[in-house]
Protein backbone atom coordinates (compact mmCIF):
# COMPACT_ATOMS: atom_id res chain seq x y z
CA UNK A 1 0.00 0.00 0.00
CA UNK A 2 3.26 2.35 0.72
CA UNK A 3 3.74 1.39 -2.76
CA UNK A 4 1.04 2.65 -4.37
CA UNK A 5 1.17 5.76 -2.54
CA UNK A 6 4.89 6.77 -3.35
CA UNK A 7 4.41 5.54 -6.82
CA UNK A 8 1.48 8.16 -7.03
CA UNK A 9 3.01 10.53 -5.08
CA UNK A 10 5.95 10.54 -7.84
CA UNK A 11 3.22 10.58 -10.65
CA UNK A 12 1.70 13.91 -9.50
CA UNK A 13 5.59 15.03 -8.07
CA UNK A 14 4.14 15.71 -4.82
CA UNK A 15 5.04 13.96 -1.19
CA UNK A 16 1.99 12.95 0.58
CA UNK A 17 1.51 12.50 4.41
CA UNK A 18 0.76 8.87 3.90
CA UNK A 19 3.89 8.25 2.38
CA UNK A 20 6.19 10.34 5.10
CA UNK A 21 4.81 8.27 7.07
CA UNK A 22 5.47 4.60 5.33
CA UNK A 23 9.18 6.21 4.72
CA UNK A 24 9.21 7.07 8.54
CA UNK A 25 7.81 2.88 9.26
CA UNK A 26 10.73 1.62 7.04
CA UNK A 27 13.64 3.54 9.18
CA UNK A 28 11.84 1.99 12.66
CA UNK A 29 11.81 -1.22 10.89
CA UNK A 30 15.40 -1.28 10.07
CA UNK A 31 15.29 -0.20 6.65
CA UNK A 32 17.87 2.34 7.37
CA UNK A 33 21.06 0.81 6.83
CA UNK A 34 19.46 -0.58 3.21
CA UNK A 35 19.15 3.00 2.34
CA UNK A 36 22.26 4.14 3.47
CA UNK A 37 24.25 1.86 1.30
CA UNK A 38 23.33 4.02 -1.47
CA UNK A 39 25.34 6.81 -0.57
CA UNK A 40 28.58 7.78 -0.95
CA UNK A 41 29.47 8.07 2.37
CA UNK A 42 29.56 4.11 3.17
CA UNK A 43 31.75 3.75 0.45
CA UNK A 44 34.44 6.20 2.17
CA UNK A 45 34.84 2.49 4.18
CA UNK A 46 35.64 0.65 1.37
CA UNK A 47 39.49 -0.11 -0.02
CA UNK A 48 41.26 3.01 -0.44
CA UNK A 49 42.49 3.31 -3.57
CA UNK A 50 46.14 2.48 -4.54
CA UNK A 51 48.61 5.86 -3.89
CA UNK A 52 49.41 7.29 -7.02
CA UNK A 53 52.81 6.75 -8.85
CA UNK A 54 54.42 9.68 -7.83
CA UNK A 55 53.19 8.77 -4.26
CA UNK A 56 54.89 5.45 -4.81
CA UNK A 57 58.24 6.58 -5.95
CA UNK A 58 58.56 9.04 -3.93
CA UNK A 59 57.91 6.15 -0.68
CA UNK A 60 60.36 4.10 -2.80
CA UNK A 61 63.18 6.58 -3.07
CA UNK A 62 62.38 7.01 0.32
CA UNK A 63 62.84 3.74 1.46
CA UNK A 64 65.92 3.88 -0.49
CA UNK A 65 67.75 6.65 1.19
CA UNK A 66 67.12 5.32 4.79
CA UNK A 67 68.87 1.74 3.44
CA UNK A 68 71.75 3.77 2.22
CA UNK A 69 72.18 5.62 5.59
CA UNK A 70 71.94 1.90 7.34
CA UNK A 71 74.82 0.90 5.25
CA UNK A 72 76.94 4.03 5.52
CA UNK A 73 76.10 3.93 9.38
CA UNK A 74 77.48 0.45 8.73
CA UNK A 75 80.77 1.26 6.83
CA UNK A 76 81.44 4.05 9.30
CA UNK A 77 81.17 1.60 12.16
CA UNK A 78 83.96 -0.52 9.81
CA UNK A 79 86.01 2.56 9.12
CA UNK A 80 86.13 4.14 12.60
CA UNK A 81 89.38 2.45 13.08
CA UNK A 82 93.46 3.12 12.61
CA UNK A 83 93.32 1.54 9.21
CA UNK A 84 90.33 3.17 8.16
CA UNK A 85 91.10 6.71 9.43
CA UNK A 86 92.16 8.36 6.26
CA UNK A 87 88.12 7.57 4.70
CA UNK A 88 86.29 7.85 7.40
CA UNK A 89 85.75 11.74 7.23
CA UNK A 90 85.10 10.99 3.14
CA UNK A 91 82.14 8.34 4.07
CA UNK A 92 80.55 10.76 6.98
CA UNK A 93 80.43 13.66 4.50
CA UNK A 94 78.10 11.61 1.87
CA UNK A 95 76.53 10.42 4.91
CA UNK A 96 75.37 13.82 5.59
CA UNK A 97 74.12 14.30 2.30
CA UNK A 98 72.19 11.25 2.05
CA UNK A 99 70.49 12.70 5.96
CA UNK A 100 69.54 15.65 3.57
CA UNK A 101 67.96 13.96 0.94
CA UNK A 102 66.34 11.87 2.65
CA UNK A 103 64.32 15.21 4.82
CA UNK A 104 63.77 16.89 1.51
CA UNK A 105 62.09 13.64 0.04
CA UNK A 106 60.16 13.19 3.15
CA UNK A 107 59.43 16.96 3.35
CA UNK A 108 57.80 16.47 -0.14
CA UNK A 109 55.39 13.43 1.11
CA UNK A 110 52.15 13.95 2.91
CA UNK A 111 50.61 11.41 3.99
CA UNK A 112 46.46 11.34 4.61
CA UNK A 113 45.86 11.79 8.47
CA UNK A 114 45.34 8.54 9.99
CA UNK A 115 46.91 6.14 7.00
CA UNK A 116 48.80 3.50 7.45
CA UNK A 117 50.79 3.03 4.06
CA UNK A 118 50.88 -0.40 3.08
CA UNK A 119 52.80 -0.29 0.08
CA UNK A 120 55.49 1.71 2.16
CA UNK A 121 58.19 -1.32 3.63
CA UNK A 122 60.57 -0.29 6.42
CA UNK A 123 63.95 -0.38 5.58
CA UNK A 124 64.62 -3.57 7.60
CA UNK A 125 62.00 -5.63 5.75
CA UNK A 126 62.75 -4.70 1.69
CA UNK A 127 66.59 -4.77 1.36
CA UNK A 128 66.18 -4.34 -1.97
CA UNK A 129 65.28 -2.30 -4.55
CA UNK A 130 67.03 -2.03 -7.41
CA UNK A 131 67.04 -5.46 -8.88
CA UNK A 132 70.84 -6.04 -9.10
CA UNK A 133 72.35 -8.52 -6.24
CA UNK A 134 74.99 -6.43 -6.25
CA UNK A 135 74.03 -2.77 -5.97
CA UNK A 136 71.58 -3.32 -3.53
CA UNK A 137 70.98 -0.36 -0.90
CA UNK A 138 70.46 -2.54 1.91
CA UNK A 139 72.71 -5.52 1.11
CA UNK A 140 74.76 -6.94 4.13
CA UNK A 141 78.08 -4.94 4.75
CA UNK A 142 81.43 -6.76 3.19
CA UNK A 143 83.73 -7.66 5.59
CA UNK A 144 86.96 -5.60 4.72
CA UNK A 145 86.36 -1.61 4.06
CA UNK A 146 87.64 -1.40 0.69
CA UNK A 147 85.37 -4.30 -0.46
CA UNK A 148 82.42 -2.01 1.25
CA UNK A 149 83.43 0.90 -0.40
CA UNK A 150 83.36 -0.83 -3.84
CA UNK A 151 80.40 -1.97 -2.07
CA UNK A 152 78.99 1.46 -1.37
CA UNK A 153 80.05 2.98 -4.74
CA UNK A 154 78.00 0.19 -6.61
CA UNK A 155 75.02 1.01 -4.54
CA UNK A 156 75.10 4.83 -5.05
CA UNK A 157 74.95 4.18 -8.68
CA UNK A 158 71.98 2.00 -8.71
CA UNK A 159 70.50 4.48 -6.65
CA UNK A 160 71.05 7.09 -9.13
CA UNK A 161 70.23 5.02 -11.85
CA UNK A 162 66.34 4.29 -9.93
CA UNK A 163 66.04 8.06 -9.07
CA UNK A 164 66.09 8.67 -13.01
CA UNK A 165 64.07 5.79 -13.94
CA UNK A 166 60.96 7.01 -12.07
CA UNK A 167 61.32 10.58 -13.18
CA UNK A 168 58.35 10.19 -15.99
CA UNK A 169 55.31 9.26 -13.24
CA UNK A 170 56.76 12.98 -11.09
CA UNK A 171 55.56 16.28 -10.90
CA UNK A 172 57.62 19.01 -12.33
CA UNK A 173 59.00 20.08 -8.91
CA UNK A 174 59.54 16.84 -7.43
CA UNK A 175 61.61 15.49 -10.63
CA UNK A 176 63.71 18.05 -10.21
CA UNK A 177 64.59 16.77 -6.64
CA UNK A 178 65.03 13.74 -7.88
CA UNK A 179 67.02 14.45 -10.54
CA UNK A 180 69.76 15.98 -8.61
CA UNK A 181 69.60 13.82 -5.55
CA UNK A 182 70.52 11.38 -8.68
CA UNK A 183 73.40 13.43 -9.71
CA UNK A 184 74.38 14.11 -6.12
CA UNK A 185 74.40 10.30 -6.05
CA UNK A 186 76.24 9.74 -9.11
CA UNK A 187 78.57 12.28 -8.43
CA UNK A 188 79.32 10.56 -4.84
CA UNK A 189 80.94 7.13 -6.95
CA UNK A 190 84.19 8.87 -7.98
CA UNK A 191 84.58 10.76 -4.64
CA UNK A 192 84.30 7.58 -3.04
CA UNK A 193 86.71 6.03 -5.18
CA UNK A 194 89.01 8.93 -4.90
CA UNK A 195 88.85 8.84 -0.94
CA UNK A 196 89.21 5.01 -0.77
CA UNK A 197 92.67 5.34 -3.40
CA UNK A 198 93.92 8.37 -0.69
CA UNK A 199 93.09 6.87 2.49
CA UNK A 200 93.58 2.74 1.90
CA UNK B 1 54.08 22.90 -20.66
CA UNK B 2 54.03 25.23 -23.57
CA UNK B 3 55.92 25.07 -26.74
CA UNK B 4 57.55 28.46 -26.11
CA UNK B 5 58.25 27.00 -22.49
CA UNK B 6 60.33 24.11 -23.92
CA UNK B 7 61.80 26.30 -26.36
CA UNK B 8 62.70 28.33 -23.31
CA UNK B 9 63.99 25.88 -21.32
CA UNK B 10 66.20 24.25 -24.38
CA UNK B 11 67.70 28.01 -25.15
CA UNK B 12 68.46 28.26 -21.52
CA UNK B 13 70.76 25.02 -21.60
CA UNK B 14 72.13 25.85 -24.73
CA UNK B 15 73.20 29.12 -23.28
CA UNK B 16 74.56 27.65 -20.39
CA UNK B 17 76.37 24.80 -22.47
CA UNK B 18 78.19 27.72 -24.83
CA UNK B 19 79.50 29.82 -21.37
CA UNK B 20 81.17 26.69 -20.56
CA UNK B 21 82.56 25.82 -23.77
CA UNK B 22 83.69 29.32 -23.71
CA UNK B 23 84.47 28.85 -19.86
CA UNK B 24 86.50 25.87 -20.61
CA UNK B 25 88.84 27.83 -23.05
CA UNK B 26 89.77 29.51 -20.06
CA UNK B 27 90.24 26.87 -17.83
CA UNK B 28 92.58 24.75 -19.93
CA UNK B 29 94.46 27.75 -20.75
CA UNK B 30 95.54 28.07 -16.55
CA UNK B 31 96.37 24.07 -16.69
CA UNK B 32 100.09 22.71 -16.76
CA UNK B 33 100.35 21.96 -20.45
CA UNK B 34 100.39 18.72 -21.26
CA UNK B 35 98.98 17.55 -18.13
CA UNK B 36 96.76 14.99 -17.52
CA UNK B 37 94.32 17.70 -15.75
CA UNK B 38 94.28 19.94 -19.02
CA UNK B 39 93.84 16.83 -20.77
CA UNK B 40 90.50 16.37 -18.54
CA UNK B 41 89.60 19.88 -19.21
CA UNK B 42 89.90 19.20 -22.83
CA UNK B 43 87.34 15.98 -22.45
CA UNK B 44 84.94 17.86 -20.67
CA UNK B 45 85.26 20.75 -22.93
CA UNK B 46 84.31 18.34 -25.58
CA UNK B 47 80.71 16.98 -23.94
CA UNK B 48 79.82 20.93 -23.28
CA UNK B 49 80.75 21.37 -27.29
CA UNK B 50 78.69 17.98 -28.02
CA UNK B 51 75.88 18.41 -25.54
CA UNK B 52 75.30 22.43 -27.52
CA UNK B 53 74.64 20.46 -30.57
CA UNK B 54 72.53 18.38 -29.47
CA UNK B 55 70.47 21.01 -28.26
CA UNK B 56 70.89 23.39 -31.12
CA UNK B 57 69.14 20.36 -33.00
CA UNK B 58 66.16 19.75 -30.41
CA UNK B 59 65.66 23.61 -31.00
CA UNK B 60 65.69 23.50 -35.14
CA UNK B 61 63.82 20.43 -34.30
CA UNK B 62 61.18 22.30 -33.07
CA UNK B 63 60.64 25.47 -35.45
CA UNK B 64 62.51 27.57 -33.62
CA UNK B 65 65.98 29.36 -34.15
CA UNK B 66 68.77 28.89 -31.66
CA UNK B 67 70.52 31.45 -29.88
CA UNK B 68 74.54 32.13 -31.21
CA UNK B 69 76.78 31.80 -28.94
CA UNK B 70 78.62 35.34 -27.31
CA UNK B 71 81.36 36.27 -28.61
CA UNK B 72 82.92 36.54 -25.06
CA UNK B 73 81.60 35.62 -21.74
CA UNK B 74 82.10 37.54 -18.27
CA UNK B 75 84.04 35.31 -15.59
CA UNK B 76 82.07 34.86 -12.46
CA UNK B 77 85.70 35.33 -11.14
CA UNK B 78 89.44 36.64 -12.03
CA UNK B 79 91.26 33.60 -13.31
CA UNK B 80 94.83 33.47 -13.07
CA UNK B 81 96.04 30.59 -11.48
CA UNK B 82 96.04 26.59 -11.41
CA UNK B 83 93.13 26.55 -8.66
CA UNK B 84 91.17 29.39 -9.74
CA UNK B 85 90.61 27.41 -13.15
CA UNK B 86 89.65 24.08 -11.12
CA UNK B 87 86.97 26.45 -9.76
CA UNK B 88 85.89 28.07 -12.58
CA UNK B 89 85.48 24.83 -13.71
CA UNK B 90 83.12 23.22 -11.37
CA UNK B 91 81.47 26.62 -11.45
CA UNK B 92 80.31 26.24 -15.05
CA UNK B 93 79.51 22.60 -14.36
CA UNK B 94 76.88 23.95 -11.43
CA UNK B 95 75.42 26.43 -13.77
CA UNK B 96 75.27 23.84 -16.59
CA UNK B 97 73.58 21.96 -13.92
CA UNK B 98 70.90 23.98 -12.83
CA UNK B 99 70.05 25.18 -16.80
CA UNK B 100 69.33 21.58 -17.03
CA UNK B 101 67.03 20.96 -14.67
CA UNK B 102 65.04 23.19 -16.51
CA UNK B 103 64.41 20.49 -19.07
CA UNK B 104 63.94 18.00 -15.88
CA UNK B 105 60.80 20.23 -15.33
CA UNK B 106 59.02 19.90 -18.83
CA UNK B 107 56.55 17.21 -19.13
CA UNK B 108 58.29 15.73 -22.72
CA UNK B 109 60.03 12.37 -21.31
CA UNK B 110 62.43 12.07 -23.70
CA UNK B 111 63.89 16.27 -22.68
CA UNK B 112 63.09 15.40 -19.06
CA UNK B 113 65.48 12.50 -19.38
CA UNK B 114 68.03 14.02 -21.31
CA UNK B 115 68.17 16.88 -18.96
CA UNK B 116 68.62 14.39 -16.04
CA UNK B 117 70.94 12.74 -17.79
CA UNK B 118 72.99 15.69 -18.07
CA UNK B 119 72.87 17.15 -14.37
CA UNK B 120 73.90 13.99 -13.37
CA UNK B 121 77.16 14.42 -15.70
CA UNK B 122 77.72 18.28 -14.75
CA UNK B 123 77.72 16.98 -11.09
CA UNK B 124 80.04 14.00 -11.83
CA UNK B 125 82.36 16.82 -14.05
CA UNK B 126 81.95 19.27 -10.83
CA UNK B 127 83.18 17.01 -8.56
CA UNK B 128 86.10 16.26 -10.33
CA UNK B 129 87.04 19.56 -10.58
CA UNK B 130 86.28 20.51 -6.59
CA UNK B 131 87.27 17.62 -4.52
CA UNK B 132 83.90 16.89 -3.21
CA UNK B 133 80.44 16.63 -3.82
CA UNK B 134 77.35 18.57 -3.37
CA UNK B 135 73.69 17.18 -1.87
CA UNK B 136 71.71 19.11 -4.11
CA UNK B 137 73.82 19.85 -7.92
CA UNK B 138 71.85 22.32 -9.46
CA UNK B 139 68.74 23.12 -7.31
CA UNK B 140 69.09 26.59 -5.77
CA UNK B 141 68.71 26.58 -2.25
CA UNK B 142 65.47 28.76 -1.99
CA UNK B 143 63.55 25.76 -3.81
CA UNK B 144 64.54 23.13 -0.69
CA UNK B 145 62.35 22.91 2.10
CA UNK B 146 63.32 23.94 5.43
Amino acid sequence: MGTDAAAADAARGTVSRRSVLTASAAVASGALPLLLTACKGVQALGTPPPPAPDIVALRTAILAEETLLARYAAVVRLASTPAGSGVVTAIKTVQAEHVAHLAQLKSRLVEPAGSTPSSFPSASSSPSASGSPGATPGAPVSGTLPAALTALEEAEQAASDRLIGQLGVLPASLAQLFASVAASEAAHVPYLRAAARRGL
Amino acid sequence: MTGGSVIGALQAALSAEQAASYGYGIVGAHLPQGSATQAGASTDWVAHVRAADQLTQLISARGATPVPAAVAYQLPFPVSTTAQARALAATLEDRVAQAYLGLVALTEISLRSFGAQQVRAAAVRAEGWRGWTEAFPGLPASSLRR
